[in-house]
Parts: structure tokens; sequence; C-alpha cells
């Protein structure tokens, strides 16, 4: 009796299966099939290193006109890439608010990830350098997870409101939905917090009134994975600023336990690069 | 420490970039980029962990005073990704490492380079990285120069 409960339990676990799988749209199963996997550090490229944590297509611009002048042949790279980087920092000041200004450039020895260990909110995990990796869970939800801090957010693929309960968090609530190939999210309801605009010496302070808009969209050749992030913020912004960021398919890799953060026994506030 | 640092070489260099190898943090707060310095001694730990891998070494000074080191990497995720693994560096290894001294001169340094015994060296993943790029820079020249 047991065992044909079971069959009959299985036999309805599958056709439910079967049902779900087919009533999700054909276009929607290949844009999951598409983006799912371990994603990793950008490939060693001038953009790529450029853009190991986020960068802007201002800062590209700037990156690419300094790499087509002859004159600077002669140049080590990391010399292009600081300059193009203090170009993009001054980018990112001419579009923040006098309140965030009061504070950018953050001093990177005042950062609570350095000085208490803290994990990051989502304006600098999403940006984090080292993997993402995507995975659909359920039909509901898909689950992204990082290398760095081992974090990890939902975002949910249902409509699903944030509860009106649910006060301002760390990686806010995430609704996502496909544009043909690419996933887009929208995240709202996270807790003021600092955002990473350059690198980790380009940060600033922003409000819970943050909102973002991630599209994640697949190379055409597969390889690469590219992140547009579109990021408005009354308190801290003038204006809406886009983000960029890449990754390189990386089916081997796996992410590892990141347990063993400790607080610094010294340092030095106020030093310039 | 006066007899310790006979066994450091202080070399000044170029501003290095270190995006990317120290991701969970700042790099400047802690270590000085525009120096380099050398130690030599005994491997007691190697920790393959994440944020930061961290090698534990003791220094006999001129005296025959031990002093214990600390050498901080960039994390598990970012050497995993060059072929390093737990066993890159084993405990009882006399080594010699290069890297960037802490701003208080304490006895740490941010890894750059470790020099075994018999010569082999191990090697952080940025100098490959920037030596892809400098190859994609010469292309990039010539392609350049190719339509002039």
């Amino acid at each position: 009796m047991a065992v044909r409960n079971i069959v009959k339990w299985r036999s309805g676990l599958l056709v439910l299966i079967l049902l779900t799988w087919i009533t999700v749209p054909a276009e929607a199963q290949s844009s999951r099939r598409n983006l799912e996997g371990m994603w990793s550090d950008p490939p060693p490229t001038a953009v790529g290193a450029f853009c190991a944590f986020a960068c802007t297509d201002a800062g590209i611009d700037r990156l690419n006109a300094l790499l087509d002048d002859p004159a600077n042949d002669a140049r080590p790279f990391e010399q292009l890439q600081a300059e193009a980087k203090t170009y993009e920092r001054e980018y990112i000041r001419a579009r923040l608010t006098p309140a965030a200004l009061k504070t950018y450039p953050l001093d990177p020895a005042d950062d609570p990830g350095f000085l208490r260990c803290e994990p990051w909110g989502l304006a600098r995990q999403m940006f984090a350098p080292h993997q993402i990796e995507i995975r659909q869970r359920g039909n509901d939800r898909i689950e992204l997870r990082y290398g760095e801090w081992d974090a990890r957010r939902t975002i949910y693929m249902d409509d699903r409101k944030r509860p009106a309960n649910q006060g301002p968090n760390r990686m806010g609530h995430s609704a996502g939905r496909w544009d043909g190939e690419t996933l887009v999210v929208e995240t709202s309801g996270i807790a003021a917090n600092i955002a990473v605009w350059t690198d980790l010496n380009g940060t600033a302070e922003h409000s819970d009134q943050l909102r973002v808009t991630e599209r994640y969209t697949r190379s055409k050749d597969g390889d690469t994975l590219l992140l547009t992030a579109t990021m408005a913020d009354p308190w801290s912004l003038r204006e809406p600023v886009v983000m960029k960021k890449i990754w390189r398919w990386a089916p081997d890799q796996k992410i590892t336990p990141y347990k063993d953060c400790e607080r610094p026994t010294e340092f030095k506030r106020g030093v310039k690069r | 420490m006066k007899l310790l640092r006979a066994w450091l070489f202080v070399i000044p260099v170029l501003v290095l970039s270190v995006t990317g190898a120290f991701s969970h943090h700042a790099f400047s707060p802690v270590y000085d980029e525009k120096r380099l310095i050398t130690v030599v001694g005994v491997v007691t730990q190697f920790r393959f962990v994440n944020p930061h891998a961290m090698m534990f070494m003791d220094v006999t000074d001129e005296s025959s005073k031990v002093v214990k080191w600390t050498v901080e990497f960039a994390g598990r995720l970012n050497l995993s990704n060059v072929g390093w693994t737990a066993d890159s560096i084993k405990s009882g290894e006399r080594v010699t490492v290069t890297g960037n001294p802490t701003h208080t001169g304490s006895d740490r340094m941010f890894f750059r380079k470790l020099v075994r015994a018999d010569g082999t060296e191990l090697l952080p993943a940025g100098p490959q990285r920037l030596n892809a790029i400098e190859e994609e820079r010469r292309q990039r020249a010539l392609q350049r120069d190719q339509r002039k």
C-alpha cells in the first residue's frame, strides 16, 4: 500500500513538473538556460581589467582614447588605467548631490567591510569581483550567489511585491522578468549603505531611496555576461547613473568558503592613491 | 628591530595597481604600494582561505632572534585562478618573499613574489593578466599603424 502511494505521489509530481514546464513560455526556458551557471572574473583584457569592479561608458571611452594615443604606447597599462579611473571618479563627482559630495570619495579606512568585516550591501555586492552563480529555483525565483562574501540574493519572477511590513534591508527586494534573452531585475527597499562607483577608492554613501535596474545579457559568442545597471537615488545622485560590469563563463569554478575575514590590527586613514 | 632591518631590502617601486587582487577592502589603508621589501625565513603555516590567504613565517635576524612575520595574499578566489592550491606553500619550506610593507613598518607585508630554495617562483595573478593586456596593446598599436 505504501509503495503504491509513493508511486502515485511520484506520478503526480511528474505530471505537475511537466505541466509547469509546458506552461513556461519557450522563450523564457531558453533565456534561463542562456544565463544559468557559473561566471567569474572578466577576460584579461584592458577593458576587463578596467571593469574588474564597475565601470561607466565614459570611463571606458577615456581608457580607449588613452590606449589609442601613440604618445602613451610606452606607458605601463596600470598608469593609463589609473588615469582613466581618476577621470571616471570626476565623472561620478559631477553627478553626485551636495549631500553625497560631503564624504565622496569615502576613505577606504572607514569602510565597515574593512573595519568590522560587515558584508556589503547590494550597491557594492552586485559589482563584486570573482564569481556570480545564477540558478533558477522553481518557476518563481532565480538565485544569485557571489564568491565575494558568499552572498546570496533572490530575484522573484512572479511579480510579487515587497511585503508592506518589510523595511529596507541589505539586498533589498528584487523583482525580475525576461526581456527576450535579457534578465531584467528591479530592486528597491535597499538600506542606506555604500555604493561602489569606480572601485574601492571611488565609493559614496547612498540612501534607502536607491532603486536599481539591472539588465543581464550573455554575449553572442556565449563567453561573457554583461551587466548594465541603472542606479537612481534622489538623495545621492542628481540623475540616474548607468554602470557596467563583465564576467567570463567559468563552468569549472566553485565558490569556496568565505569565513576567515579578520578585523585589521593596523591601518592608516587618508592615504591617497 | 634595527638588526632585523638588515635582512630587508627596501625597494621603491612605481605605483602598482592592485585592483582585483584586493577585492573585499582597499589595499591602501594597510600597505604602502610605493615600496617593496624582501625577507628570508621558514614557513610555519599557509592558510588558503577567503577573503585573503595568509602565510606565517619565522625570520631569524642577525642577532639570532626569531621574528614572526605575516604575509597577506589575495584571496583564495583570486589565487586559484592562476593554479594555486592549499599545497602551493608547505610548512618548513625556506622561502624568500617580496611584498609591500605596512605603513607602520610592522612585521607584515602584502605578497608580490615568493622564491623557494630550489629557485622556483610563485607569483600572484596580476603579472599574468598584465602580460596578456600588454600583448593586447601591442596588437592594437600594430593595427593602428597598419591603418595609417
